[in-house]
C-alpha cells in the first residue's frame, strides 16, 4: 500500500471507467380499468412486495375552476374535507386513521381534488371507508372552516416575508393577464379568502360530485384483495350529478408580451431571488417529449446549462434552474436563482443569456446525456406505490392515454436535437419575459438600470404595487 | 401488518473499508452509499463550516474525474446523487439503474483514493462561493433562519463540538485553504473511517468483487479514530436561558430547544414516541389545544435530532396567530410537555403513535436508498447495522411509564432553551410579554 497524500494517489485506483452492464428490462407497472354501475372509475395496479398500498381518489377538477371572486375556496374545501364527517368529528377521524398506521391527506392543485392515504395492505377496507366518508358526507363545521380560513390568511402574511414565496407571488401576478387564474395563488387572495365561509365550500364540493367524473386508484401488493368487490360495497350508493360538467379551458393569457423588470425591495436582503419567464406551455401540448429534454439542458439537470454557469462557473449562487409547470392549461415557464447580492445584475445577464443560447441548439453531447438520464432515472422514481398511483392520477386529471407511461422512455429517447432545438424557440421567449427581483434594490439598480432590459418597475413597500394584493403563491 | 426483515452481509476489506450489502430485486435499481465518520464536530476552532464545504470539493473531481463530472456521469445513466454534511457524519450516495453499479463504486473509489490530485485553488474558491450562497439561502435570507445556530450555541457550551452550526461561519468559510483540505483529506477520507452499503438488484459476490478492485488498494490511515476527548455533558442546562430575537417575520414565533438522551440510548425512542403523541398531525395534543381549540398557534412542531457525543436535541415550536399575547402560547405549549412528564399517555394514545411509526417504517424501508443510507447510518455511529430491524421492535416495546419518564427528565425550566422571534421594530413590548 501507498502513503497517502497529494498525487500518490493514483495508483492506488483503477484508471479505466467500466462499461455499463446489461441493462434489466423495465417497464411502467401495468394497470387495470373497472367502472362502477355509477360511472366511478377504478385503476388497480398490482404491485407484488409492495405492502405499503397507497390509495387515490380523485376529481379532475381543482382551483382553476373557480369563480375569481371565490379563489382559494376550492384548496379551502380540500382542507376542510378532513374536519368532519357524518360519522366522525375532526379528531375521530384523525384517530381513525391514526389507528390504521394511515393518515388521510385532502388537498386541490390547480387541475384537481383528491383525497388519499398510504396504508398496509391487510387495512386497506378501513382506509377505503374513511376515504368514503370524507368525500361523500363531510359535515363542513362553520367554526373549523371559519379557523383554516384564517390560517390562510396568516399563511398570505408568512408568504410576504419570505423572498422565496414573495418571488413566486409576484412573478405568477406579473407574467398572467387579470383574466387568468393562474394570476393568483391557487389558494386565494387576502381579499377573497377573507369572504369565503363553509357554504362556499361546500358548494365547491358539490358542484364537482359526480362519480362518473372521479376515478379511485390503488397501488401496492394487492393479492388477496377484492378490490372490485370492496369499492363496490362502499361507492356504489354515490349518485350521478347528471349536471357537474367537464372542466373547459383555463384562461392562460400572458399579461405582456415584451420584457420588463420589476422589483421587489426588501432592505437588507443578503440574496436577491431572481425569475425570469412567461407563461410556458399545457401538460398535452404535443411537443411535451422534446420540451422535458430541452428543460433538462437548460435548467433541469445538476450540469444544466444555467447551473454549471452561475453555480459551477461562477460561484453566484447555490443553485440555478429553469423549467416548465405544465398544467391542463400554460403554467408558467420559469428560470430561478437566488444569488448573492452584489453579483444580481451579472448573474441576471448570465441568466439571460442562456435562455437566447438555448434557442440556438444543442450539442450532441447535451442531448444524450439529458436523454439518458430521462429514460434512466424513470424507473427509479416508481419503487413505492405513492409515486405510481401519482403518476396515474396524472394521467386521468391531464386526460392522456393509457399508454402515455409506457411510451415515455422510448419517446424521450427519440427526440433528436432539432426537436430540442424547435421547442425552445417555440416555449422560450427571453424578449417576452417577465423579470423579477426580491432584494436590496438600492445594491444593484444603478447596474439595473444600466443593463438595458428593459422597463422598470419598483416596489418599495409591502403594500405598493399591483402585485401587492396578490400574495404568495403555493409552490416553493 | 409484517415489516420485512433485511438480510445483509458485513465484512471489511483489508484496509479497513467496511462493506454491506444486500440484495433486493424487486426493481431493477441499486443504491450505493458511503458514510465517513467525520462531520462538523472535527472541525477545529477557527475551521467551522469546512467539513461541509469539503464534501462540496469532493465533486470537485479526482485523479480520472473532471470536474462537475461525478454529476454529470451518475446522471447519463439515469442516476440521482447527492452529499450532505451533518453533526456526526459526511455522506455521499447515489441511486442508478443495477446494471451501472460498477460505475458508481469506480466514481466513489476515484475519489476516496485520488481526490488530492484534481484539487485546486480556483475550485475550492467556487465552491466556497458556492456554500456561502448556500448559507445565505439555507439560513440568512430565510425567515426564522437563525434559529439553528442559537439553539446550538445554547445548548451546547462553547468548549463543545455541537456549539457551532454545519454551515459554519462566512469568515471561516473564508480562511478555508488548499492546505486544510489537504489536512482534512488526509485524516478522515481513508477507507478505515468509512462504511459502504449496496442495496438493490445485484449480485453480493460480484459487489465484492468489484468493491475489492476498486477500493482494495487505497491505504488506510493508521492513525484513525480521530479522539474527540470527552464529549459527555450533564444531563440539564442547568438553568433557563431565553433570548427574545427582533426579525424580519409578521408573527412572532417562540421555540424551545432541550438537551435529551443521546442517539441510541433507549430514552430517545420513547421521546420520539412523546413527540408524536404531542405534536404529531392533527391529532396531537399540541395541535389540538393550540391550533384547533383555544386558537393561539398557526403552527406546532416538536421532534428530537438525535446526536451521539454528549446530548441530542429535542426542539419545538409554536407560531402565534396575529394579536396572541404570547405568555398565553408558552404557557399553554409548557402545560401540554409538563402534563406529559406527568402522567403517561393513554393507551389509545400510545397505540396510535406505535402504528404510525409501524407504518412510517414501512414506509421508509421500501425505497433502498433509504435502506442503504440506515445500514451505513447504524454501522458509523453504532457498529451495528442490524439495528436497522431492531428500532422497530424496540419503538414497539416502549411503555406509557417509559414516556412520562423521559419527558420528565428532558422538559424542565432548568433544561429549557426559548427563543422568542419578534417582529423587528416590535421588540420591546413583546420581549416584555415573553418574559
Amino acid at each position: 500500500m501507498t502513503a497517502r497524500g497529494a498525487g500518490s494517489g493514483s495508483s492506488a485506483v483503477v484508471a479505466e471507467r467500466p462499461a455499463p452492464g446489461a441493462p434489466r428490462e423495465y417497464a411502467f407497472p401495468a394497470f387495470r380499468r373497472a367502472a362502477l354501475d355509477n360511472g366511478l372509475g377504478l385503476i388497480a395496479v398490482d404491485l407484488p412486495g409492495r405492502p405499503l398500498v397507497s390509495v387515490g381518489l380523485i376529481i379532475p377538477s381543482g382551483a382553476a375552476e373557480e369563480p375569481a371572486d371565490a379563489a382559494g375556496a376550492t384548496v379551502l374545501m380540500a382542507r376542510a374535507l378532513t374536519e368532519g364527517t357524518e360519522r366522525h368529528d375532526a379528531v375521530q377521524l384523525v384517530e381513525a386513521a391514526e389507528r390504521l398506521g394511515a393518515s388521510i391527506h385532502a388537498e386541490a392543485s390547480w387541475d384537481a381534488t383528491s383525497v388519499g392515504a398510504d396504508v398496509p395492505a391487510d387495512r386497506l377496507a378501513e382506509v377505503l371507508e374513511l376515504i368514503e366518508e370524507v368525500l361523500a358526507r363531510p359535515t363542513f363545521p362553520a367554526a373549523e372552516v371559519e379557523r383554516l380560513r384564517e390560517e390562510r390568511l396568516n399563511d398570505l402574511l408568512q408568504a410576504r416575508a419570505d423572498p422565496r414565496r414573495r418571488a413566486e407571488e409576484v412573478f405568477a401576478a406579473e407574467i398572467y393577464a387579470p383574466t387568468s387564474p393562474y394570476r393568483r395563488p391557487a389558494a386565494g387572495l387576502a381579499t377573497t379568502v377573507a369572504e369565503l365561509d363553509a357554504e362556499d365550500v361546500r358548494a365547491e364540493l358539490a358542484r364537482r360530485f359526480d362519480p362518473a367524473r372521479m376515478t379511485l386508484i390503488v397501488g401496492g401488493d394487492l393479492s388477496g384483495i377484492d378490490l372490485d368487490g370492496l369499492a363496490a360495497t362502499l361507492f356504489s350508493g354515490w349518485q350521478r350529478h347528471p349536471d357537474a360538467a367537464d372542466p373547459g379551458p383555463t384562461d392562460a393569457t400572458p399579461a405582456a408580451s415584451r420584457r420588463r423588470v420589476r422589483v421587489v425591495d426588501r432592505p437588507g436582503s443578503v440574496q436577491t431571488e431572481i425569475r425570469i419567464g412567461h407563461p410556458g406551455v399545457a401538460r398535452r401540448t404535443p411537443d411535451f417529449h422534446a420540451v422535458s429534454v430541452m428543460g433538462a439542458i437548460l435548467g433541469g439537470l445538476i450540469n444544466s446549462r444555467l447551473n454549471r454557469k452561475l453555480r459551477e462557473e461562477k460561484g453566484y449562487t447555490y443553485g440555478a434552474s429553469a423549467g416548465f409547470d405544465m398544467r391542463r392549461s400554460a403554467g408558467p415557464f420559469a428560470a430561478r436563482s437566488a444569488v448573492n447580492t452584489d453579483v444580481t445584475v451579472p448573474a441576471l445577464l448570465d441568466a439571460m443569456a442562456e435562455l437566447e443560447r438555448i434557442r440556438d441548439g444543442v450539442t450532441a453531447v447535451e442531448l444524450g446525456e439529458a436523454r439518458d438520464y430521462l429514460v434512466g432515472v424513470f424507473p427509479l422514481r416508481f419503487e413505492a406505490a405513492g409515486a405510481v398511483v401519482g403518476a396515474l392520477g396524472g394521467l386521468v386529471v391531464q386526460g392522456l392515454p393509457d399508454d402515455e407511461l409506457s411510451r415515455y422512455r422510448s419517446a424521450i429517447a427519440a427526440v433528436t436535437a432539432d426537436d430540442v432545438q424547435a421547442a425552445a424557440v417555440a416555449h422560450v421567449h427571453p424578449d417576452e419575459a417577465a423579470i423579477v427581483l426580491v432584494g436590496d434594490a438600492d445594491a444593484f439598480l444603478p447596474s439595473l438600470e444600466g443593463a438595458g432590459l428593459g422597463p422598470i418597475e419598483i416596489d418599495r413597500e409591502p403594500g405598493d404595487g399591483p402585485a401587492a394584493e396578490d400574495a404568495d403563491d403555493e409552490r416553493d | 401488518m409484517h415489516v420485512p426483515m433485511i438480510d445483509f452481509t458485513d465484512q471489511r476489506l483489508a484496509n479497513g473499508l467496511r462493506l454491506i450489502v444486500a440484495e433486493d430485486h424487486l426493481a431493477p435499481v441499486v443504491a450505493v452509499n458511503i458514510w465517513y465518520a467525520v462531520g462538523s464536530k472535527h472541525e477545529e476552532p477557527g475551521k467551522t463550516g469546512f467539513a461541509h464545504l469539503f464534501e462540496h470539493v469532493m465533486f470537485q473531481g479526482s485523479a480520472h474525474v473532471t470536474k462537475a463530472e461525478h454529476f454529470g456521469l451518475v446522471q447519463s445513466v439515469g442516476g440521482t446523487m447527492n452529499g450532505t454534511t451533518w453533526l456526526d457524519r459526511t455522506n455521499y450516495f447515489e441511486t442508478v439503474p443495477s446494471h451501472q453499479l460498477e460505475l458508481v463504486l469506480w466514481l466513489e473509489a476515484d475519489r476516496m483514493g485520488t481526490l488530492l490530485d484534481a484539487l485546486s485553488q480556483e475550485n475550492l474558491d467556487n465552491q466556497r462561493e458556492v456554500v456561502k450562497n448556500e448559507k445565505r439561502w439555507s439560513y440568512d435570507n430565510r425567515p426564522y433562519g437563525s434559529w439553528n445556530e442559537r439553539m446550538l450555541a445554547g445548548l451546547f457550551p462553547q468548549e463543545h463540538p455541537y456549539h457551532h452550526p454545519t454551515i459554519g461561519s462566512m469568515a471561516d468559510l473564508d480562511a478555508a485553504s488548499l492546505d486544510d483540505v489537504r489536512s482534512f483529506f488526509r485524516t478522515h477520507y481513508a477507507p478505515n473511517n468509512a462504511v459502504l452499503s449496496v442495496v438493490g438488484d445485484v449480485d453480493p459476490t460480484q459487489v465484492r468483487a468489484w468493491v475489492e478492485r476498486y477500493f482494495g488498494r487505497i491505504p488506510p490511515n493508521p492513525d484513525l479514530p480521530v479522539d474527540l476527548g470527552d464529549l459527555s455533558l450533564p444531563p440539564v442546562l442547568g438553568r433557563e436561558q431565553r433570548e427574545v430575537v427582533p426579525d424580519q417575520v409578521p408573527l412572532p414565533r417562540i421555540l424551545w430547544g432541550f438537551r435529551s438522551p443521546v442517539f441510541g440510548d433507549e430514552r430517545l425512542d420513547a421521546l420520539d414516541l412523546a413527540g408524536q403523541i404531542l405534536a404529531g398531525g392533527k391529532g396531537s395534543r399540541l395541535h389540538r389545544r393550540l391550533v384547533r381549540e383555544a386558537r393561539l398557534a398557526q403552527d406546532v412542531a416538536l421532534f428530537s435530532l438525535g446526536l451521539v457525543g454528549g446530548a441530542s436535541i429535542t426542539a419545538g415550536w409554536a407560531t402565534a396567530r396575529p394579536g396572541v399575547a404570547l405568555d398565553a402560547l408558552e404557557t399553554a405549549f409548557w402545560d401540554e410537555l409538563a402534563r406529559m412528564a406527568a402522567e403517561p399517555p393513554t393507551d389509545d394514545e400510545l397505540d396510535r403513535a406505535k402504528a404510525l411509526t409501524e407504518a412510517d417504517e414501512l414506509g421508509a424501508l421500501q425505497r433502498v436508498e433509504d435502506r442503504a443510507d440506515r445500514l451505513s447510518m447504524y454501522a458509523t455511529l453504532f457498529d451495528d447495522p442490524d439495528l436497522v430491524n431492531r428500532m422497530l421492535p424496540r419503538y414497539l416495546a416502549v411503555t406509557g411509564e417509559q414516556i412520562r419518564a423521559v419527558c420528565a427528565e428532558v422538559f424542565r425550566p432548568d433544561n429549557r432553551l426559548v427563543l422568542v422571534f419578534v417582529p423587528a421594530g416590535q421588540a420591546a413590548g413583546d420581549a416584555e410579554e415573553a418574559a
